[in-house]
């Protein structure tokens, strides 16, 4: 792997803002795409920080900090893409839940997925199953990402899955719940696709999705 | 034993003293648990969020004339959940008093440090309010905020609310005091944003050291009336982790809390006092931290979290007083049978109470849980946390 690359990788290991942006322009003086950049740097960066996270090391203010040298660097490197490479991946709906406030670990997911490939589209909190179901529709999404905090909330879970089935949608959809109150049991009870412990692991739940849909 | 007062139990339970049976603590109670303990008053504070000529008031008049009006709603609300809980007759109380919040129009509500919540309905009759965002996102916004508090006018609105509910009230439960809504911890992912906080922790260190110099001084000042004022302790809150476990890594945490929560901590004691400290979640890589801080007691042990309240008695069961363990996702909620919460306080109880320093209480409250189950949880204390404890 070329070195420029690795610097890339240890600056998003390391949280270290202040050069990531030489560090980018480095690799693209040295003949990297963009999307060379994200993927064998950026993605591979955040590969690194989610192995810390999962052995201990790293906690939340960690993936947030390295999130947020990610957004500089995509940021930087956006303006360079053709409109088709961004979010080449597919496309995966974000939200919390009706009724419950809580963002911030949606909000890192996002970052991690637009980091890894995918283009976010992320409608909030407090998101009516009737505002998600509309989002899939317009936006021809087949991904969706669900994150709910609050224990009195996860019924709004239950009611983006009633909707979909009975817009003859769900078995085309692929569903994943994230979030303080979620656990497999939970996704089992709800009958979702998958259960996201952290943010940077749903990041492979994503991957299998677009498998899946590929293959069905 | 011979049976004792609230305030005797609850303080000789922090002391690791024999007493008659387990304490029952209550952490808070919402509006509608209010309501249904006191009865509805006859103009619920919903009207604030539902009457449209209020609405326009509050859309018209602006910040500075509707202050007043704010500051009596907050306090007869606040003072209304405190009755409540008394009433119930509970050993300790969280008795939390703030009338510091300022409405900006019918809709938002504005923390005196700088966030911003929505006005919004509990579904029960009641005005309450939700966080929506961050008042304060750039260093120049942290300038120009108008509503930062004055710690010497709250401490001194503190000190004549607690006078007077500690001379009404102080025989009949254990107060454990709050005058202030919001940690140090908690008051910043509010103010700047929780996903913005280690930015701000990196880049603008300045203005965090004053931002938590004036929550350190809040709490320090609103904490001695409370003390001064005849309650026998505080019972501060602040958030340090979620379910899987703390937001910062624990060094982080020591090194930009450690110190101001020593000093928080040791006030309180200078004045004779007991500190509960309550952080939701996962805090078992904290537990270390918070007993070096000082802090006599812990809440809430969520069950929804990864930590294990019974593990923590095994390892610091003699260093801190636990105060939690009945959670309010599905035992304190209309959907359980109440033979569960029972099989719950009991199974608390024989394995919590040997040793003493252990409050029985609800981990958290909720618009959701019904005086009701909170009343089965207390009956079932009083019945089954008597010493010596038994299996039957």
């Amino acid at each position: 792997m070329k070195e420029c690359l690795i610097n890339v990788q240890t600056a998003v290991i390391d949280m270290n803002d202040s050069n990531i942006l030489e560090l980018v322009q480095n690799c693209l003086d040295e003949g990297l795409t963009p999307i060379e950049i994200i993927e064998g740097g950026l993605s591979k960066g955040l590969e690194g920080v989610g192995e810390r996270f999962d052995a201990g090391e790293y906690f939340l203010a960690e993936l947030i900090m390295a999130g947020e040298v990610v957004t500089m660097a995509t940021t930087f490197l956006q303006s360079m893409m053709v409109p088709g490479e961004i979010g080449k991946k597919g496309k995966v709906l974000l939200a919390t839940v009706k009724g419950d406030i809580h963002e911030i670990g949606k909000n890192i997911l996002g970052m991690v997925l637009s980091a890894s490939g995918y283009e976010v589209v992320d409608i909030g909190a407090n998101a009516s199953a009737e505002l998600i179901l509309e989002t899939l529709k317009e936006q021809k999404i087949n991904m969706v990402g669900l994150s709910a905090l609050l224990t009195t909330t996860v019924g709004g879970i239950k009611e983006v899955v009633e909707l979909l089935r009975q817009a003859g949608m769900r078995d085309q959809t692929r569903i994943a719940i994230g979030g303080a109150c979620c656990s497999r049991q939970l996704a089992d009870e709800m009958k979702v696709d998958a259960f996201g412990e952290s943010a940077v692991s749903a990041v492979s739940i994503f991957d299998g999705f677009r498998e899946s849909l590929a293959v069905s | 034993m011979a049976s004792m007062s609230p305030v005797e139990r609850v303080l000789r339970t922090f002391d690791g003293k024999p007493v008659d049976r387990i304490p029952c603590f209550s952490c808070l109670l919402e509006g509608r648990q209010a309501d249904e303990i006191l009865g509805k008053k006859l103009i619920q504070n919903g009207i604030l969020v539902t009457n449209p000529l209020v609405k326009l008031f509050f859309d018209k008049l602006g910040p500075s004339i509707t202050r007043p009006i704010i500051q009596r709603t907050f306090a007869d609300l606040v003072d209304r959940r405190n009755r409540a809980q008394v009433k119930m007759g509970f050993d300790a109380i969280w008795a939390y008093y703030d009338d510091s919040w300022v409405a900006l129009d019918s809709e938002t509500l504005a923390l005196t440090t700088g966030s911003l919540f929505n006005v919004i309905g509990d579904g029960y009759g009641n005005a309450t309010y939700m966080y929506r965002e961050p008042g304060i996102k750039t260093p120049a916004d942290f300038e120009a905020w108008p509503y930062w508090p004055n710690p010497d006018d709250i401490a001194h609105r503190v000190s004549k609310y607690f006078r007077k509910f500690v001379k009404k009230h102080g025989e009949s439960t254990c107060i454990f005091g709050y005058g202030f809504f919001g940690g140090l911890f908690e008051s910043m992912n509010w103010s700047f944003g929780i996903e913005k906080v280690p930015l701000w922790i990196k880049r603008e260190p300045a203005y965090v050291k004053r931002f938590l110099d004036l929550l350190e001084e809040i709490s320090i000042k609103t904490h001695t009336a409370i003390l001064e004022a005849g309650a026998p302790g505080v019972f501060q809150s602040d958030d340090f982790a979620y379910k899987t476990g703390p937001f910062m890594r624990p060094s982080m945490v020591e090194e930009i809390f450690g110190d101001r929560y020593r000093r928080i901590i040791k006030n309180v004691h200078d004045h004779g006092g007991k500190y509960i400290l309550h952080s939701c979640g996962d805090n078992t890589l904290l537990f270390d931290h918070f007993i070096d801080w000082g802090v006599d007691g812990l809440h809430a042990y969520e069950n929804t979290s990864n930590v294990d309240i019974f593990k923590e008695k095994e390892i610091h069961g003699d260093q801190v007083t636990i105060v939690g363990g009945v959670g309010i996702d599905y035992l304190l909620s209309d959907r359980s049978k109440d033979e569960e919460i029972v099989e719950k306080v009991k199974e608390l109880c024989i394995k919590l109470g040997p040793g003493g320093k252990f409050l029985l209480s609800a981990v958290h409250s909720e618009d959701s849980v019904p005086s009701a189950k909170l009343k089965v949880m207390l009956d079932a204390v009083k019945e089954y946390g008597v010493y010596p404890l038994t299996t039957d």
